[in-house]
């Protein structure tokens, strides 16, 4: 056996294993999910081929354009709040803005290291009608019938949960610009300072041209798992009250497990993959042309 | 070049032998003569009150049948139905199951994968409440043995807080809404309800209301098609719901309060009524001194106008109970059935009854039964019922129904909308229409 040949079989050895447990486990449901949102099936008994019905039914369902309007709210708040944020919140520790910065970043990080289910009881406890935030509003405006009543709109029931999600997420966005922020050299902004630059011309001239890529990363982190999201919501709210705080991800698990549409439920998944893709895409055309600027 | 082609054939052999330990163990159905069983059971167990109760049920059959052994699996609310149907559909439903007579697991019991229990359940029907033991399959099978037959529409009344406020319980819709700005003023909620889910609106209300607009006559047109749910009938029976909000009625944010919380409401006196299924009477009966048992009453929702179904009527379906894997014969079969007839027969029934359960198999309670148990007994001794809606419509189109009567209480539909919508999904999918 020559050396290169043998190469060749020790990678396929040792990939090969990895390799088919990844198509066993993502790809093959991947596909088979693409061909059952072709059918309507219980999940029980034969599935029966209806074309692009499901597809035809999603879109047609009101119930799917509220959740995927939600969704689309979420995916802003990640794209436009926990990166800016996260990334102002790294700058200010990095550049040493504040003192005892160890101390805000453990705070700012702690939310990601709690259960989303945690966080979601957490935050019903302070909004439900028997919550801290509504008794404190009782006393302080003499209503004992006081709710907050944001849940109960069809536009805003999403707003508290957008917040616990800002709230929530943006730790591990400043985590991860952070560490790259220290990969910086420190020589170029000693430079700049001796230069003359100012505080927003190092961030605008130094800093962010080097942050192109890690910005690009973050969105497609934001995108992908915004468009999944489940956990947070379904514990905190259930998707309701009225489907009013529903996304896609709880459309697909209602209409899968409570009402045994799996063929629906596939079609339903199907729609987060292409959402997903069509979103990144679109992301990385952008930062194409800001890398080909700036870096 | 050797070395690395035993290194390879070693890792080879390591990775092939690892897929076939990792299956684990699987626990002998039999050992040493011990039938074990595996149960999934419906069952909060943060609610100390019921996973007490059940545990000294449990450990009673257990002192019983020493030659079978349960191993639970626990499960509430959704969790507990996505488990029992991803079960069914990989074919790896546990030896045990709690089900529910109506459609809310019908997908899994018509599905081949429940057995029937009928060949068991005729040795023992006379020791059950007729009512309990009704055909639950299309051909007369008897899917779960029901622990009792449940009343999903209870008007507890706390009759000191009535005396207090100087009040008694309404006759008419009106008298009960002539209360309201009584029973607020003295700082309490008048109706404690828990709407969050959806279904509780549904089946503690609106199924009793619609037996007294509509009755069960009207009702069995309207699963056939021959009414229609945008009918006045079952109209004005949302209508009085929506009466019951625009008036504080209810608990302040009821759509935003989880199962549970009208409960505490009711047992800590802070409301004056609580509606609620008569399944909360074991709880009442946990949670509640001896004192607050004298002055708790059972009731129904007070007279409407317009009546045309059964007055004075409540909303009954057989309860839940076991039923067993399809798959399971001979000893493992007679087994279950011993675990099955014992939590809703006459032994386990005489244990829940003084925990508060009222049972569907034919006992004489014991004169030391719970008060509230008794008063449940005379309660379904007494009250006409009618059906439960999400026991006779499929579970999907309560996923229209629920949300639209929330949608209503917050003001963004009409009751006619939510009849004509609810009822354009009925046409369109119910099975009952088919």
């Amino acid at each position: 056996m020559t050396i290169s040949r043998e190469k060749k079989v020790a990678y396929g050895v040792l990939v090969g294993p990895a390799v088919l447990i990844y198509a066993a486990v993502i790809i093959f449901p991947i596909l088979f999910s693409l061909a059952a949102g072709f059918t309507q099936w219980n999940g029980l008994s034969t599935p029966q081929f209806v074309g692009l019905d499901n597809y035809v039914r999603m879109f047609t369902d009101p119930v799917f354009r509220l959740g995927l309007r939600n969704n689309l709210l979420i995916v802003a708040v990640s794209v436009f709040g926990q990166i800016p944020f996260g990334f102002a919140l790294a700058y200010i520790i990095y550049r040493r803005m504040v003192r005892g910065h160890a101390f805000f970043e453990t705070m700012i990080f702690l939310p990601i290291t709690i259960s989303a289910i945690v966080v979601a009881k957490l935050w019903n406890q302070i909004f439900s009608p028997r919550g801290l935030f509504t008794e404190l509003m009782r006393i302080i405006t003499e209503n004992d019938r006081f709710v907050l009543t944001i849940f109960e709109s069809r536009t805003f029931a999403i707003v508290p949960i957008l917040f616990v999600i800002l709230w929530m997420y943006t730790g591990i966005y400043m985590i991860i610009f952070l560490a790259n922020l220290q990969r910086i050299d420190p020589g170029v902004i000693e430079a700049a300072i001796i230069d003359g630059a100012r505080e927003h011309q190092i961030l605008l001239r130094v800093v962010l041209p080097q942050m192109v890529n890690v910005v690009f990363t973050t969105a497609v982190f934001a995108i992908a798992g915004s468009l999944k999201s489940f956990d947070l919501i379904f514990a905190m709210t259930g998707g309701g009250p009225a489907h009013y705080t529903e996304v896609i991800a709880i459309y697909m698990y209602l209409n899968t497990f409570k009402y045994y549409n799996y063929g629906f439920g596939s079609a339903i998944s199907m729609m987060i993959v292409f959402l997903s893709l069509g979103l990144i895409t679109a992301v990385q055309a952008v930062f194409r042309k800001l890398e080909a600027r700036y870096v | 070049m050797l070395h690395k082609q035993i290194l390879v054939a070693v890792a080879i052999v390591t990775l092939i032998g690892s897929f076939a330990f990792a299956g684990g163990q699987q626990d002998a159905a039999e050992d040493d003569g011990v039938i074990t069983l595996e149960v999934l059971h419906y069952l909060d167990l943060a609610d100390n009150t019921s996973s007490g109760n059940f545990e000294e049920l449990v450990d009673a059959f257990h002192a019983a049948n020493p030659d079978i052994r349960l191993e639970f699996d626990y499960l509430f609310n959704e969790p507990y139905h996505n488990k029992l149907q991803s079960s069914a559909i990989a074919g790896q439903l546990p030896d045990a199951v709690f089900l529910w007579p109506g459609k809310r697991t019908g997908e899994v019991t018509s599905s081949g994968a429940v057995k029937d229990l009928s060949p068991w359940v005729d040795g023992v029907r006379d020791e059950f409440a007729p009512a309990a033991l009704s055909p639950q399959g299309p051909n007369g099978e008897i899917w779960e043995l029901p622990e009792q037959v449940t009343a999903t529409h209870v008007m507890f009344a706390n009759e000191r807080l009535l005396d207090e406020l100087g009040l008694e319980f309404p006759r008419t819709l009106e008298e009960l809404l002539e209360q309201g700005e009584i029973i607020r003023e003295a700082g309490y909620i008048p109706i404690a309800m828990d709407n969050a889910d959806g279904w509780q609106m549904q089946s503690t209300l609106l199924s009793a209301l619609v037996e007294r607009t509509a009755g069960r006559e009207w009702f069995d047109r309207a699963v056939e098609g021959e009414a229609s749910f945008s009918d006045p009938e079952f109209v004005s029976a949302v209508e009085v719901i929506q009466t019951l909000h625009e008036e504080e009625m209810f608990s302040p944010g009821i759509n935003q309060a989880s199962y549970g919380e009208a409960l505490t409401d009711f047992v800590t006196e802070e409301a004056v009524y609580l509606i609620d299924g008569g399944w909360r009477t074991s709880n009442l009966t946990g949670e509640m001194t001896e004192d607050q048992y004298e002055y708790v009453s059972y009731n129904v929702f007070p007279e409407l106008p317009n009546e045309q179904g059964q007055a004075g009527s409540t909303a009954i379906v057989a309860g839940t109970g076991f039923g067993m894997n399809a798959e399971l014969e001979g000893e493992m079969a007679d087994a279950a059935w011993e675990w099955i007839y014992f939590f809703a027969g006459p032994e386990g029934s005489r244990i829940k009854a003084e925990q508060g359960w009222l049972p569907a198999v034919d006992i004489e309670l014991p004169d030391d039964s719970p008060e509230l148990t008794l008063k449940l007994a005379d309660f379904l001794n007494s009250t006409p019922g009618g059906y439960v809606i999400d026991a006779v419509m499929d579970a999907e189109g309560m996923g229209v129904l629920h949300p639209l009567l929330q949608e209503m209480m917050f003001g963004n539909v009409t009751p006619q909308e939510v009849g004509n919508r609810y009822e354009e999904w009925v046409e369109n999918n119910d099975s009952g229409r088919s």
